[in-house]
């Protein structure tokens, strides 16, 4: 008897071992809880903020944030709006989107946003721009490109970056500028190659001899190589992912390919490609050429964010922590001109609004889909200079110019 | 897409490559399956530790393949006894039932795995050694190729020759026929099992360096050829040797040939998967023991 009583306090004393080191985890997340509050002076203005703050993404995510903080702080600093303070409520999804339907439920239902940043990734907002519109709610992304997002005719999505839709009409007049009759597609089974694929089927449909979508776990893709082989097309369109990247450049070297022309995506223009010795020499010479969305760095709008982003963070930007930064510059200057807290008002100035605003990543007008209008590509070449392979620069694109190409 | 333009005769060659690795890559788990009667789930790692294996050897030693191939060979070798002894062994004289071994073959294989990340990180490696490419009639080739492919046959005709005509080679298919028999007759189990764990691995080793060198370095390089592996395993029956090459060609040329149809129905080439796994039904459905398994009454 006297052993299970001392058996039933150990337990109850592990037990309560758990509770508090549950409290105390508990309570060290609340006080990690994502909620930037700036000073507060008369009255706030929220703006929701949806980004991968842990998990894979975190790192790039928590950086991104940053953008929006500063974008914030500048309008603070000088007063907020009629003296009204823009306060961000950043929530964390992950990069899932799963856990973007939740983050989108606390910042509507609870805080009462009309204005959300966000989310990165095209999953995402795909998997919320439906809940948001229905509620009135704006929505900017930063970075997600799925050609999809347009499609979907929700009036209140925007973003501030370019639809992959745009890049494949880049591609298209490269195309069509060289000459080539006979395309393979080859791209990666997922979102981003299946976008580009199908994007360019709708321009020049009639040039793709054979689409091939590859796993990018399988390994090795011989197979699909041979039958890139047995069309003999005048080029390859390559939408590739580094990783299994590298091997479908290698065996395409192996294979025998490098005398057709190779062109690629935004995402094939990584110097990681060049890690693999004979990947990088089948880039090299099979003139692979392709498309990117030129960084403006070096504009005035870009070198303000620039000063301002390091005076206050103290470190360099990272990645799409410009895009954020428009993004949420964007947001706070249509609640300005709407002079109203509601998404229906803020939605039309912003419309407006976007015409006139160049900030640190170009100019950001939007058409009827919510899409930026003007994006400059790069056309980049890959040479390779005392032993050292590099990207150059070799033409532009853009939807008002067209075409360029340096004279060589 | 005209069926007529395809170079069948370069995607039988691809079949072969392809095989060829998976045969060295399967034998050392049906080997051990059949002697201690579980599926050695971290097997899939001697692979990637092979593969590792030979790059440091090709990093010390520049060029050398021949000697990077022997390096994963006994250095993959080893590392299956040690396992073995590590592990398995003391958990088999506990008399543990084989789901027991599974579930720790399942544990000491992350553990294997996620070592290998920790010390060479998680970006994918390639060998710095160049296979030229040449045509031999209409077929394109590399000398990696051709290696994979000759050493691949070799071992199959050195390994038919040290079952059929060593002692210590009929010993061993007689420990894994009937165990209790073959031990009454005085078969030394524990040598035999060592050199097995030895060989097994030793040659997954090699399917790993070859597989590396094929594509790239990762330490999931193994585990990415897991389901084929086990499917090659229960195609051709756990106990025979012989029939696991045979399965292990067999699923090979099926997987390239099958690609050529997923492109031609514009599918994604990872349903591959799914052809693989309908055959592997069909066949558990019709002959639950193997392809080539005889059941004797």
């Amino acid at each position: 008897m006297f052993s299970r009583k001392k058996e039933n306090i150990k337990i109850i004393a592990i037990a309560l071992i758990f509770f508090i080191i549950g409290i105390l985890i508990g309570y060290y997340a609340i006080l990690q809880q994502t909620t930037y509050v700036l000073p507060k002076k008369i009255g706030e203005i929220k703006i929701g903020v949806m980004l991968p703050l842990s998990g894979e993404l975190g790192p790039i995510g928590s950086k991104m944030l940053n953008g929006a903080i500063l974008a914030a702080k500048i309008i603070n600093d000088t007063g907020g709006i009629n003296g009204n303070y823009i306060k961000i409520i950043a929530e964390d999804t992950l990069a899932l989107p799963e856990k973007a339907i939740e983050a989108a439920k606390k910042l509507i239902e609870i805080e009462g946003v009309k204005v959300i940043i966000g989310p990165a990734t095209s999953t995402e907002v795909l998997a919320i721009s439906k809940y948001v519109n229905d509620r009135e709610v704006v929505l900017i992304s930063m970075s997600a490109t799925a050609a999809k997002i347009s499609e979907l005719g929700n009036d209140y999505v925007f973003r501030v970056i370019a639809s992959d839709a745009m890049q494949t009409q880049a591609i298209a007049s490269i195309i069509k500028e060289k000459g080539y009759k006979k395309i393979v597609t080859f791209v990666v089974a997922n979102d981003y190659g299946i976008g580009l694929e199908e994007g360019l089927k709708k321009l020049i449909g009639e040039r793709i001899a054979l689409s091939i979508r590859y796993d990018p776990a399988k390994g090795d893709y011989r197979t699909e190589l041979i039958q890139v082989a047995s069309i003999n097309p005048d080029a390859i369109f390559y939408a590739l992912w580094v990783e299994s990247g590298k091997i479908v450049f290698k065996q395409a070297l192996d294979m025998g390919l490098e005398k057709i022309p190779t062109l690629g995506g935004e995402g094939m223009a990584d110097v990681a490609f060049f890690e693999d010795e004979k990947a990088a020499e089948y880039i090299l010479r099979s003139g692979l050429m392709g498309t990117k969305p030129s960084s403006p760095k070096g504009t005035l709008g870009y070198n303000i964010f620039y000063e301002e982003y390091k005076k206050y963070f103290k470190e360099e930007p990272g990645l799409f922590c410009d895009y954020t930064y428009d993004a949420t510059m964007l947001a706070i200057l249509s609640i300005a001109k709407a002079s109203a807290y509601n998404g229906y008002e803020i939605k039309k100035a912003l419309e407006l609004f976007s015409k006139y605003y160049v900030g640190a990543t170009g100019h950001k007008a939007f058409d009827e889909n919510g899409d930026i209008i003007l994006v400059d590509y790069e056309i980049w070449k890959v040479s390779k200079i005392n032993g050292k392979y590099s990207f150059e620069t070799i033409g532009s694109w853009n939807i008002v110019q067209g075409l360029t190409m340096k004279k060589e | 897409m005209d069926l007529a333009s395809i170079n069948f005769l370069q995607i039988f060659l691809n079949g072969l490559i392809t095989g060829s690795i998976y045969f060295l890559a399967a034998l050392g788990l049906s080997l051990t399956y059949s002697l201690l009667n579980f599926p050695n789930i971290s097997h899939a790692e001697f692979l990637a530790f092979g593969a590792y294996a030979a790059y440091i050897s090709l990093e010390i030693i520049e060029n050398n393949f021949f000697l990077a191939i022997m390096v994963a060979f006994i250095l993959t070798g080893l590392l299956g006894i040690l396992s073995y002894l590590i592990v398995f062994k003391p958990l088999s004289k506990r008399g543990v039932a084989s789901m027991h071994l599974t579930i720790a073959s399942l544990g000491y294989g992350l553990f294997l795995r996620y070592s290998i990340y920790q010390i060479f990180g998680r970006e994918a490696l390639t060998y710095k050694i160049w296979f030229e490419a040449f045509n031999i009639g209409p077929i394109r080739v590399t000398s990696l190729w051709i290696l994979i492919i000759l050493t691949s046959l070799i071992l199959v005709f050195l390994l038919h020759l040290f079952l059929k005509k060593t002692l210590i080679g009929k010993a061993m298919r007689a420990l894994s026929n009937n165990q209790i028999l073959a031990m009454i007759c005085g078969i030394d189990k524990e040598k035999i099992l060592l050199l097995v764990w030895f060989i097994g691995a030793g040659l997954a080793g090699i399917g790993g360096v070859f597989r590396a060198g094929d594509t790239r370095i990762t330490p999931i390089l193994g585990w990415d050829l897991m389901i084929s592996i086990f499917a090659i395993i229960i195609l051709g029956g756990i106990k025979n040797p012989y029939s696991i090459i045979a399965s292990a060609y067999i699923i090979g040329l099926i997987e390239n040939f099958s690609i050529i149809l997923l492109t031609i129905l514009n599918l994604s080439t990872e349903y591959k998967a799914i052809i693989a796994f309908i055959i592997l039904i069909v066949i558990i459905l019709l002959k639950p023991y193997g392809l080539f398994t005889k059941i004797e009454k």
